[in-house]
């Protein structure tokens, strides 16, 4: 009898520190509330990259398991999220896919000298400018995709004049724009006219009546917005038989809306890979089967690509740190210089934890049927100075 | 292009709608002095009516299949429902309450309906592509307006006049008046004070309805938020029309529509990202200027 309790002592001993060494990553995400519909498909795509680590052996020996707590869609519960998560021994931290509700959590992450990771956060903001000098994002910077729009519309559609159309109620619109008002005219376009309006506007009747107004219809438009105003100005600016190329920010990926504008045509969003099925990467592909394997749907858009691209990078960071030690996570992240990913390569450095320039497969929408028409890497990176704008 | 025009047809079409949802703001206001900040819900609730309950990304029609002969009464009598509802469970309990705890209940209310909403159709916008032949413009003196804001402007004016009709010219809208006068009163004399209140509940119910297909046509999307602006703005204007006052309600949603629309036309470029402080400071000017609201009702001067 002794024995057998003195082998189970000793079993439950070494049990016990097995389970202690498992490294943890801390969910502090929205589960509830209007966000929850961008985070729960980028915090999926985080875990099949999880999964897939675990499945080839752990990472430097160990198995990877996650935390979750939920933010609620709200500021303060970011901020609490996060420290429940850090008291619960969070290794590292992957917070909400917005800056300004992911960065409460990732500020707690930062004063405890962990690395925090935005879901898809595009401002530069989440990041060191933002939060400091152990937070990340893994997503394309959203001044590159309007860059990225207006080079290749120049390129590929010879557009020679645009119009921007800006939405001022959320920080992502405004980088769109700057990355495409700091392109346009680099590259030789002209910008014959500029409008604003806010995303829930009940009509943008009078926007429409001032692109009428111009002498010509113009080549394109910017428009930098997000899902619903984006739909609702694309309605009623096709309804004004308004024909001009129509170019837009990753946000409006996806067909899901695209009900709203009955067999829309003209219509162009930059992405880091395709959801339809022709990506021209074999990897994206198959990680868009594994996500309807795990979820039994195909990702609604290209948001849930950089929850696995942040797992992947983070992952691969402590393999050459030997540790998940913050600031030597951090350290390693940042000698990455086209570090290969399933959707394209990722550089970070030790001014921009972001990617301020990127190849972007281009999608087109033609008679409602959204299809990859081209890629795209813009010519030079966005310079720091045109981010902080 | 006929510039004036044009600029008459945005200002009356935007002012249409903000008038609507005005009117079924001051018709509660009017007989229980309750601000309902629901209301903006009822218009949520209204649109995601036409789609199949579901958190699936892509909305299925249900009934926005149905004719317009049959889905625009169905429309305006779940509008109705909800709202009769809401005054049976909740807000009948606040008879009594004085007007900040009602205020309460009404914002509690509406956070209800809008997790409600969250929790069957799921945090992302849906695309609801109702009516899409009526965006299509035409050409009305000089201008190109699409045939909706035509439509918004007729229904605001025909819902305007049937309202001032049911006023003036029946025994239910003689009883709403004097409720709106004097509620104790009215009773001591023998109005009908559940008859009165519940129906001005359907009114005001059926208006947030209407508010809600004429969004859904023009925008083409249902978002659970998308009440909250137009309910700001909607109460805003029945507090610079005169608290309970129905014509000042109408008259002041139009002015706000206008002075929007003309901000939006006239600012410089660089000011026009501000443009709602500007439509706000006018409308503290207007309070300045008139603190009893622009169509003062008798009821909210002090009777000493």
């Amino acid at each position: 009898m002794k024995t057998i309790l003195s082998a189970t002592a000793v079993a439950l001993g070494l049990a016990a520190p097995v389970m202690a060494d498992d490294i943890t990553i801390g969910f502090a995400i929205a589960q509830s509330g209007w966000l929850e519909a961008y985070d729960t498909p980028a915090t999926t795509a985080a875990r099949i990259r999880i999964e897939e680590i675990n499945a080839a052996g752990g990472l430097l020996g160990r198995q990877i398991k996650w935390i979750e707590a939920d933010t609620k869609s709200d500021q303060q519960q970011s901020a609490s999220a996060g420290l429940q998560l850090i008291d619960e021994g969070a290794d590292m931290l992957v917070v909400s896919c917005d800056y300004d509700f992911g960065a409460p959590a990732a500020l707690a992450a930062e004063s405890e000298g962990i690395n925090s990771f935005f879901l898809c956060a595009e401002d530069v903001k989440a990041g060191i400018q933002g939060v400091g000098p152990n937070s990340f994002s893994a997503s394309v910077l959203a001044a590159v995709q309007g860059a990225t729009m207006a080079e290749w519309s120049m390129a590929e559609r010879d557009a020679k004049t645009g119009y921007v159309l800006l939405d001022t109620t959320i920080e992502y619109n405004k980088g769109i724009c700057t990355g495409f008002d700091w392109m346009f005219p680099t590259a030789g376009g002209d910008i014959v006219g500029r409008d604003t309006f806010k995303n829930g506007d009940a009509s943008i009747a009078s926007q429409i009546t001032r692109i009428k107004a111009l002498p010509q219809e113009p080549d394109v438009i910017m428009l930098c917005s997000y899902i619903p105003g984006a739909a609702s100005a694309v309605r009623q600016i096709r309804a004004a038989g308004i024909n001009s190329l129509i170019l837009n920010g990753s946000a409006v990926d996806g067909s899901y809306w695209l009900g709203a504008t009955p067999d829309l045509s003209g219509f162009v969003v930059p992405v880091q890979g395709s959801i339809y099925g022709d990506d021209p990467r074999a990897d994206v592909e198959a990680f868009n089967v594994a996500y309807e394997k795990a979820t039994g749907a195909r990702p609604a858009s290209s948001y849930a690509y950089p929850g696995y691209v942040l797992i992947d990078l983070w992952a691969k960071a402590v393999e050459r740190a030997g540790t998940v030690e913050g600031s030597e996570v951090t350290a390693e992240l940042e000698k990455m210089t086209d570090e290969p990913t399933a959707f394209g390569p990722r550089s970070f450095s030790d001014e921009l934890h972001h990617q301020n320039a990127a190849e972007m497969q281009i999608i087109e929408i033609t008679n409602a049927k959204p299809a990859v028409v081209s890629k795209w890497a813009i010519s030079k990176p966005v310079p720091l100075d045109v981010l902080l704008r | 292009m006929n510039n004036v025009a044009q600029l008459f047809f945005d200002a009356a079409s935007l002012g249409g709608i903000y008038a609507m949802a005005a009117l079924g703001i001051a018709l509660i206001f009017g007989v229980m002095n309750l601000v309902n900040f629901a209301h903006g819900d009822y218009i949520a609730v209204c649109v995601f009516a036409l789609i199949v309950p579901s958190s699936e990304a892509v909305a299925v029609m249900f009934l926005g299949h149905a004719p317009a002969v049959v889905l625009i009464p169905m429309l305006l009598g779940i509008g109705a429902l909800l709202a009769m509802a809401s005054e049976y469970v909740v807000f009948r309990h606040f008879r009594r309450a004085d007007p900040v705890a009602m205020m309460i209940a009404s914002f509690a209310l509406g956070f209800v309906i809008q997790n409600g909403l969250l929790a069957v159709y799921g945090g992302r916008p849906k695309a609801i592509s109702l009516w899409p032949d009526l965006n299509t413009p035409v050409a009305i003196a000089g201008a190109s307006v699409p045939l909706l804001q035509v439509i918004v402007i007729v229904a605001t004016l025909v819902v305007v006049c049937s309202l001032a009709l049911l006023l003036k010219k029946t025994r239910i809208g003689l009883e709403m008046r004097a409720a709106a006068e004097n509620f104790t009163m009215a009773r001591l004399l023998g109005v009908r004070a559940n008859v009165v209140i519940t129906g001005a509940f359907a009114l005001s119910g059926a208006l947030a309805a209407a508010v809600a297909m004429i969004m859904v046509t023009q925008t083409g999307v249902a978002d659970v938020r998308m009440g909250g602006q137009i309910m700001l703005v909607a109460f805003i204007a029945t507090v610079i029309g005169g608290m309970g006052s129905l014509p000042g309600a109408v008259a002041a949603g139009f002015l706000i529509g206008a002075v929007s629309v003309l901000l939006q036309a006239f600012l410089p470029l660089d000011a026009r990202p501000f443009r709602d402080a500007f439509l706000y400071t006018f409308v503290i000017v207007s309070l300045l200027l008139r603190p009893q609201g622009l169509f003062a009702s008798n009821t909210s001067k002090p009777r000493v």
